[in-house]
């Protein structure tokens, strides 16, 4: 196959070529998704010109403002795993991002990739959807933001179409106390992708009862999403054991719901389970 | 006599090369004008092959030549039944079918996507038993069964139904193994290049074994055997693998380079690497064992099949190994032992580091736990109780001990267990486990013996060639092939030792099978124990040369000169000396003499009864003990492995550091083997073809590992050197499910030892 790759050196000319080449454009940021499409000739014939933007500054930073994070699309997940405001406000963020791949495909992997491809498995959307994170999309004349939950189409594929680029993903400040948690289930302890995740955030009163409790497992339903009637178990509740148990049946049941029965089931329902008594335990610091 | 080069860590004498990025590999090597080949493989894993449409591909610009089956000038059956390209019928996803040279490989694969294939479809013959079991259905249709022709092995030891009878216990059991990948980092190359000085071929790539691939294109190409040259280019890791799969390469790309006259090279991808080459056999291991109530075995029974795919030139071999070593290094009065390769429509088996020990060793290493549960008594009492001692007969009726052959189980079994600690750490874990409900910890014994070198798989002959050039520099020529394992390292200090001069003189080059004799397969640990001996051969021919000319120079006899650390030398004279190099000046210039040896190393043969299996089967042994501790998560099926440490006989180091390496290498593969390596295969469709799906261990998986090295006097090899490369994958795979049994109180009898398997106690299959 041949290409023509192109480099610009902005926002504004990305989204002029992505226009103007519009169907037979592909844009490549770490590459780390897309070398392996490349090699497996699963990239769409109809590709002419790759527009490399693993070089822009415009889409490498990572801000605070009063109330929100914006981390810039082409962050590297070291990039992310190691900033200081992340670990702040979103340590389950770091711990995501920094369990993905190896330092090598940390330092080229980046969050726009990461959520594009929609791996059911992908590390950082359990973690972004727990944070409520949005995904600013721009074109050549329009800037739209929309909430990540709202991203997935199906099992890698996503809401974006050819003419856009992701320019940044944000979310609001979670209040100083939540705490939250991330947990990964791999074959072997590197280098692997998410036999099952999970991601927990909390907030609990100072009674204990919880304010705020978001809880999205990954790798278990065709597009990750959080799961809302789990949560009401919990919620306005003070957490117990019981309430956890529940709670951890609930997302297996939900998930058997979702994706049915498959050749995976019988080793997820019970793991799944595990794995959310287990995180819930910790988050919530039940004894 | 202290040593002086031997028994040193000195640094690789290929490091600077392979350091420094100077050492060339197969992908490296280009020749001007080349070609570049690519196979078409069947989409079936067996099928009829009814049209072969070429015609697009050929009219691509940049297609120079198309190749099938209709185009071998020789012979199209290799060893072992390999045919260059499929004929009338594909029987695996891997057989070749056409082949293209073009201009580039970007054109090569277009071209083979341009390659029109019509098949009718048969049904494929995948499971082993059946295989065996349904004689209708045949592999190959001018044989009687699916039986691998010569792949029948036998041990038959005392009288096995009085062995029974005297039993107190009995236990019969079944254990499998998978595919596993030699997943070395380099995939396979090859170049095939018309004979630029007169009529043959010159084959180049990442060849293990030279002479077989010689001998095999031969016949191919209908040329004479010294028709064909090979040199093998710097191999990045093989492991029994670069074998059958660069032998189809060398011969398809010998086959377009004589039809064009330009050089042509084929690189595999990783994917059509994991579907071409050879594997590790899948193993289905029924075994019985009787035991009176004390412990003593008394009987063991066992048949065992052993899955070849299509074609086959290992289980004839390996299943010989394996049922020698079926039994274990116990002493047992009462052995009955079968061992069968079977034909299958799936990928292949053929070499893998260890060469039936990996999965004998797991088969047998669980039974003896398995035993000891069922008698109640200790994992590492029971060893200690039936191990061979000396004085003991071996299942081939081989007598083992001191006057013989050392056999150092016991000594190594307990300073093993000594080491880690084994009686306070199983009482420890079990208090954890009590009150741990979900995290489990556990410890596993495993032991072995290995015979080294060939042994009566055929004759252990080697050769080697040192020559000394005027400037006293050296240059050692082995007939067997460095792949990484160091054997050139051992080789030049063996040279050094034996010649008494520094290592910094020696220098290598590649095996070149125009230059030197057929030296055998780099295979079986046989590299230092058989390799090693010729050059002490070739050593003492040049020493015995240069000492008789120092004798004359230095007016004494040839008896009393010393040659030593690059100095020669009357004994008990010292002052009466040479230097080195001036020596070899006076034999060059002054009297003619030739400084260039061969040594030959030639054991014969082991002497073995075809009926009985008995006999001695190898002329020596190396040993083993490995204590594995492994933490489980029950939930989630989650085995982390924390410590191995692992005590082996492999004789005197020749490079202790060296030895090491290959220790742990073997370690961690042998991990791999145990936790998570496996092929997947549907309906005889590949699965996994690369290593995001195939998976080894990471360097996080890597446990904190204590190698222990022992040297019990033994002067069969060289120096008192023996074999290590084998050795060290044999003990991780069974000690790992001992101390899974141990953690979780279940018995896993199929590896890997998953996630599915260690929650569900099975393996989930897509
Ligand atoms: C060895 C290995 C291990 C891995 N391990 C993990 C793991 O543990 N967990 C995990 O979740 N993932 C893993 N991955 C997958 C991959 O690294 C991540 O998904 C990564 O975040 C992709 O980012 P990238 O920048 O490399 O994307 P690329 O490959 O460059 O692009 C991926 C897709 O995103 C699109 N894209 C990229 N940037 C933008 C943008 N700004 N706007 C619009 N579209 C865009 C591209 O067009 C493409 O379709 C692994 C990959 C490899 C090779």
């Amino acid at each position: 196959m041949d290409f023509d790759f192109l480099q610009p050196t902005d926002l504004d000319e990305v989204c002029k070529l992505l226009n103007e080449y519009k169907g037979k454009v592909k844009i490549i940021s770490g590459g780390t998704d897309f070398m392996i499409d490349l090699h497996k000739d699963e990239l769409s014939p109809e590709i002419e010109y790759i527009i490399d933007v693993s070089n822009l500054r415009d889409l490498n930073y990572i801000k605070e403002d009063d109330n929100k994070i914006i981390i810039g699309a082409g962050t590297t997940h070291n990039e992310i795993a190691n900033n200081p405001i992340v670990n702040k406000w979103a340590p389950v963020l770091a711990k995501a991002t920094n369990s993905i791949g190896s330092p090598q495909i940390r330092n080229r992997g980046t969050l726009a990739g990461n959520i594009v491809t929609a791996s059911p498995a992908a590390d950082s959307v359990p973690a972004l959807l727990v944070l409520n994170g949005k995904v600013k999309i721009k074109t050549s004349s329009t800037t739209k933001e929309i909430p990540l939950e709202d991203f997935f189409i199906k099992p890698y594929q996503s809401k974006i179409n050819q003419d856009e680029l992701i320019v940044e993903i944000s979310f609001k400040k979670p209040p100083m106390e939540c705490k939250s948690g991330f947990k990964k289930l791999t074959r072997r302890k590197a280098v692997d992708k998410a036999r099952l995740n999970i991601a927990v955030l909390a907030l609990q009163n100072n009674i204990d009862e919880i304010e705020i409790l978001r809880i999205a497992p990954g790798s278990i339903t065709p597009t990750p999403e959080r799961f809302e009637k789990t949560e009401n178990i919990l919620l306005n509740k003070r957490p117990t054991k019981e309430l956890i148990k529940k709670a951890a049946e609930q997302v297996s049941s939900t998930m058997i719901e979702k994706s049915g029965y498959r050749w995976s089931t019988e080793y997820k329902k019970p793991v799944i389970k595990t794995m959310t008594r287990r995180i819930l335990t910790r988050v919530l610091e039940v004894e | 006599m202290k040593a002086d080069v031997i028994n040193k860590s000195s640094n690789r004498v290929d490091g600077y090369e392979k350091v420094t990025g100077k050492a060339k590999f197969g992908a490296d090597i280009n020749f001007g004008n080349q070609l570049y080949a690519k196979t078409v493989y069947s989409e079936y894993p067996r099928a009829k092959i009814k049209k072969i449409k070429l015609n697009k591909a050929k009219k691509l610009d940049g297609v120079v030549e198309i190749i099938t089956a209709e185009d071998v000038p020789g012979t199209n059956e290799m060893f072992g039944r390999f045919p260059v390209l499929a004929a009338e019928e594909v029987k695996y996803v891997g057989d070749g079918i056409a082949v293209v040279a073009a201009e580039s490989q970007e054109i090569a694969k277009k071209a083979v996507k341009l390659i029109v294939v019509e098949y009718e479809e048969i049904e494929p013959i995948l499971d082993m038993k059946k295989a065996v079991k349904d004689t209708k259905e045949l592999v190959h249709s001018d044989k009687e069964d699916n039986i691998i022709e010569h792949s029948h092995h036998l041990m038959r030891k005392g009288d096995i139904e009085k062995g029974f009878k005297g039993a107190d216990v009995i236990l019969e059991r079944t254990y499998y193994t998978p595919f596993v990948d030699q997943a070395y980092i380099e995939p396979e190359v090859v170049i095939s290049i018309p004979d630029p000085y007169r009529k043959g071929i010159e084959i180049h790539g990442s060849i293990q074994n030279p002479y077989s691939v010689q001998e095999n294109i031969a016949k191919v190409m209908d040329h004479k055997i010294s028709e064909v040259k090979v040199i093998h280019s710097t191999i990045g890791g093989s492991f029994g693998g670069k074998d059958e799969s660069v032998m189809m390469m060398a011969a398809r790309t010998s086959i377009l380079a004589e039809r064009t006259k330009r050089p042509v090279k084929m690189v595999l991808t990783r994917e059509e690497s994991m579907t071409e080459s050879c594997k590790r056999h899948p193993y289905e291991m029924n075994y019985k064992i009787g035991a009176k109530k004390d412990g003593t075995i008394v009987a063991i029974q066992d048949e065992v099949y052993t899955q070849g795919g299509p074609y086959n030139n290992k289980a004839m071999f390996a299943n010989w190994r394996g049922s020698v070593h079926a039994t274990g290094p116990y002493q047992v009065d009462n052995v009955k032992t079968d061992y069968y390769g079977v034909y299958t429509n799936t990928i292949y088996g053929g070499a893998y580091r260890g060469f039936s020990a990996p999965q004998t060793v797991f088969g047998i290493e669980s039974l003896i736990d398995e035993l000891a549960e069922e008698l109640n008594m200790s994992p590492k009492e029971i060893r200690l109780k039936n191990c061979l001692k000396p004085g003991d007969t071996f299942a081939t009726g081989q007598k083992m001990g001191k006057d013989n052959i050392p056999i150092p189980l016991k000594e190594i079994i307990k300073e093993v267990c000594e080491k880690a600690d084994y009686e306070k750490k199983v009482k420890k874990f079990k208090e954890y486990n009590k009150k741990h409900s979900e995290i489990k910890k556990g410890i596993g014994i495993s032991c072995t013996l290995r015979g080294a070198g060939l042994g009566g798989e055929g004759i252990d002959t080697a050769g080697a060639t040192i020559t000394i050039d005027k400037d006293g520099s050296i240059t050692l020529i082995s007939d067997l092939t460095e792949m990484g394992q160091g054997m050139r390292t051992a080789h030049a200090q063996i040279a050094a030792e034996t010649l008494g001069v520094s290592l910094e003189r020696l220098s290598f080059i590649n095996t070149d099978t125009s230059i030197i004799m057929d030296g055998g397969p780099t295979v079986a640990s046989r590299g230092t124990l058989a390799g090693g001996q010729a050059v002490i051969a070739a050593g003492k021919k040049l020493k015995d040369r240069l000492k008789k000319v120092a004798a004359e120079k230095l007016n004494c006899d040839k008896e009393v000169i010393i040659i030593k650390n690059d100095q020669v030398y009357e004994y008990d004279n010292v002052n009466n000396m040479i230097d080195f190099d001036e020596l070899i000046g006076v034999c060059i210039a002054e009297k003619g003499i030739s400084l260039s040896a061969q040594g030959w190393y030639n054991p014969g043969p082991e002497e073995l009864s075809e009926e009985t299996g008995q006999g001695n089967a190898y002329p020596t042994y190396v040993y083993g003990c490995a204590v594995t501790e492994i933490i489980v998560d029950t939930k989630t099926g989650e085995v982390g492995v924390e410590k191995i440490i692992a005590g082996y006989d492999i004789g005197t180091p020749i490079n202790p550091q060296q030895v090491k390496g290959q220790l742990y290498g073997g370690i961690l593969q042998g991990l791999g083997y145990g936790l998570m390596e496996e092929f997947e295969q549907k309906e005889g469709y590949l699965k996994t073809d690369n290593f995001d799906d195939y998976l080894i261990p990471s360097i996080k998986d890597i446990p904190d590992i204590n190698v222990i090295l022992f040297d019990f006097e033994d002067d069969f090899g060289p120096y008192g050197a023996k074999s290590v490369g084998e050795l060290g994958i044999e003990l991780v795979a069974p000690s790992l499910v001992n101390a899974f049994k141990n953690a979780t109180n279940n018995r896993i009898r199929e590896i890997p030892l998953n996630l599915e398997r260690a929650s569900l106690g099975k393996n989930l299959s897509k």
